[in-house]
């Protein structure tokens, strides 16, 4: 038996620390099982991100949430959020969440939808800047420094599809975060499967991207992305050199009877982390959360939705984007730093296309 | 060392002087951030990432000559070698002494490195750490990361029990034993568990900690339920179906079982005040001294019976 997960996984939390241990927890704290504490509870108003603290940057609104925007399906449903830097409709949006970006649409906070043009795919930094097609009067952020920042440093981001306002600091060093390439979070049998034909899977991750797409133990893979697969390290290699946030299709058997499924892929590193649902985040957690150049970690409360969105400072000066939910304390952005420089280019040749050189 | 137990203010003034609490602006929020970066570079090298068999955690030095708090579930058990590692990513080792398991609080002493250790000091003033004071979290959540270092989070105290402090710096595995601190820099607070909310995060406050210190730094084990500094009474108790506070256990030679106490039993009053909650009866029993009597009205299958107990000294068991 093999497997995607390194042969001495590291033991990575205390399992006690988690909320497993229901007797444990029981003697220590049954405060939480009864209805009416006798001790002041703080009113969820009152807390880091309740209404009365965030009253503080209420002010910043049209800094933030107007310079976001809400990507969607064609039904409605909230995939994930952009950034606004060009009046004329250009959005920055998280690479990794749209591998689709012509079956998703811009809904802006003044209401107004647009359907979205792919200017640049940039998978280093998992950016697509897009434009939305026949919008202008946009307002554009307005980009300052994030490398001066330090621990501590009180951020705020645009949450709730691009509604809502969330707190939090800068929450340790800013630094470059490396990748392991994708995975789909199974086991496979080292053997090959009855008649040479196929691969079997013998396990199967949490919350992974196979268990999301409905693979089961005893799936004997037959194709990955179109090519036949009858040895376990072909399908790793297939696998592993996409990126995060791919799909690719899978022909499988099920039962002696051949079936086929989507996949969308996702960082490995946190597929083997997370093998038995240990690190567990509130609201899930980005398929790439690795494999950037450059990240800059705070702790505002946020979905995977969230990413693509702005990160500013409390004078409203827009120091990154969003760019990965990675647990329950971590999410990173990338520094302006890290792509704005870049950027302006893609914008400028997409506004100034080179003009055709007439023939002589 | 002073033995300090966690105030019990009343309530109604608690949640009066919560409606009263001035909105956030900027300025404060500017106020929170000054005071927090000017503290780091003096809290930041007494936090430490722990690693044994179990896996990853965190602990903070709080003596020159190297004491080290943790949670109890951390070292597991007294005289246990850990590895500890510095911000800096020194590697050096622990032995843990003693632990309070019923509240999560441990001691551990770090090898003599022949100079003082970097250290902070704790909140004597276990009271103080009210719902709505900002706090902050150090810890090395998912284990020791050179390149990322320590991880801070800022937020506010949600609430306040006998024995634990609950915040909303959201923690995680690997966080465990890393300290909660005051804007005095003081530690009010040792990381112990998460529930599921985000602003479900629980530390343990200093109470057990100065109640249990001579016990724990001679690296005894406490187990017993509903002890306090002096009286001991020896029951662990459970709310039933209805509501109803009731005895879940009682210890082997304790003053319950003398008094004829049995699980199963309906705690109606204690003193005359009637008992709805297991913290009110915890609360009720610690307030009081060893030798001490308690008159418990219960009700046994039905019939309601009182019992006179006189409290204990609380007993301490040896290490494993």
């Amino acid at each position: 038996m093999t497997n995607e997960r390194p042969a001495a996984p590291r033991a990575w939390a205390f399992s006690s620390f988690g909320i497993r241990h229901s007797a444990f927890l029981f003697l220590l704290c049954p405060f939480f099982l009864h209805a009416d504490p006798p001790r002041p509870t703080l009113p969820p108003e009152q807390r880091t991100n309740g209404k009365h603290t965030l009253a503080a940057v209420e002010k910043l609104k049209p800094l933030t949430i107007a310079c976001a925007a809400r990507i969607e399906s064609p039904l409605g449903r909230t995939i994930c959020t952009a950034t606004i830097v060009g009046e004329d409709g250009y959005v920055l949006i998280k690479a990794s969440e749209v591998p689709e970006l012509h079956k998703t649409r811009v809904k802006f906070s003044d209401g107004r939808t647009a359907d979205l043009r792919e200017v640049h795919r940039e998978t280093r930094l998992d950016l697509v800047l897009a434009q939305a097609v026949g919008i202008t009067g946009l307002r554009a952020v307005s980009f300052g420094a994030a490398r001066p920042l330090t621990m501590g440093q009180w951020l705020c981001s645009v949450a709730d599809a691009g509604t809502e306002t969330r707190i939090g600091i800068v929450s340790a060093k800013f630094r470059r975060i490396p990748g392991t390439g994708a995975a789909l979070g199974i086991r496979m049998d080292e053997k090959a499967a009855k008649d040479g034909k196929g691969v079997r899977i013998v396990g199967i991750a949490s919350e992974s991207p196979a268990e999301t797409a409905g693979l089961q133990e005893d799936d004997v893979l037959i194709t990955i992305a179109g090519e036949k697969v009858a040895e376990f390290r072909r399908v790793h290699d297939l696998v592993n050199k996409r990126q995060p946030g791919e799909i690719i299709d899978i022909r499988y058997l099920r039962k002696d009877k051949e079936e086929s499924c989507r996949v969308r892929l996702a960082s490995r590193t946190k597929v083997l982390q997370n093998w038995e649902g240990e690190d567990f985040a509130n609201g899930g957690i980005s398929l790439r959360s690795d494999n950037f150049p450059e990240v800059l970690q705070h702790d505002i409360p946020l979905l995977p939705t969230d990413m693509g969105g702005p990160v500013a400072t409390l004078e409203g000066k827009v120091v990154g984007i969003n760019i990965a939910r990675v647990d329950r304390v971590t999410t990173f952005a990338l520094p302006v730093e890290a792509f704005w420089t870049e950027a302006q280019l893609w914008i400028k040749a997409d506004r100034h296309p080179p003009k055709a050189v007439p023939a002589q | 060392m002073v033995l300090l137990l966690a105030g019990r203010a009343n309530a109604a003034e608690q949640r009066q002087s919560l409606d009263k609490a001035p909105k956030t602006d900027i300025e404060a929020l500017l106020k929170i951030q000054n005071d927090v970066q000017k503290l780091l570079p003096t809290v930041r090298p007494a936090l430490v990432a722990i690693q044994t068999g179990g896996g990853t955690a965190s602990g903070v030095i709080i003596s020159a000559e190297g004491l080290l708090l943790t949670a109890a579930h951390v070292p597991n058990g007294p005289g246990k070698d850990m590895m500890v590692i510095l911000e800096d990513g020194t590697v050096t080792t622990a032995k843990s002494l003693g632990l309070d398991k019923t509240t999560d609080a441990a001691l551990a002493k770090l090898k003599d490195r022949g100079k003082p250790w970097p250290f902070v000091n704790l909140s004597r003033e276990v009271a103080k750490a009210q719902p709505g004071e900002w706090c902050f979290a150090l810890g090395h959540p998912g284990g020791f990361d050179k390149a990322r270092g320590p991880v801070l989070r800022v937020g506010k105290i949600v609430k306040q029990t006998a024995n634990s402090l609950h915040s909303d710096c959201v923690l995680m595995g690997g966080d465990s034993g890393g300290p909660l601190f005051n804007f005095n820099g003081e530690v009010i607070g040792i990381h112990s568990q998460i529930w599921e909310g985000r602003d479900q995060n629980v530390h343990v406050s200093m109470a057990p900690f100065l109640r249990s210190w001579e016990a724990m730094q001679k690296s005894q084990v406490i187990k017993t339920w509903g002890m306090g500094a002096g009286g001991y009474l020896g029951v662990a108790t459970v709310m039933s179906d209805d509501l109803e506070l009731a005895v879940a256990d009682v210890i082997d030679g304790s003053p319950a079982l003398k008094a004829g106490i049995c699980a199963g039993d309906v705690i109606l009053s204690v003193n005359g005040d009637d008992m709805t909650d297991q913290q009110q009866f915890s609360a009720t029993v610690r307030a009081r001294a060893a030798g001490d009597t308690l008159k418990l009205k219960l009700r046994t299958h039905g019939k309601e019976r009182d019992v006179s107990v006189q409290l204990e000294q609380k007993p301490q068991e040896e290490g494993q």
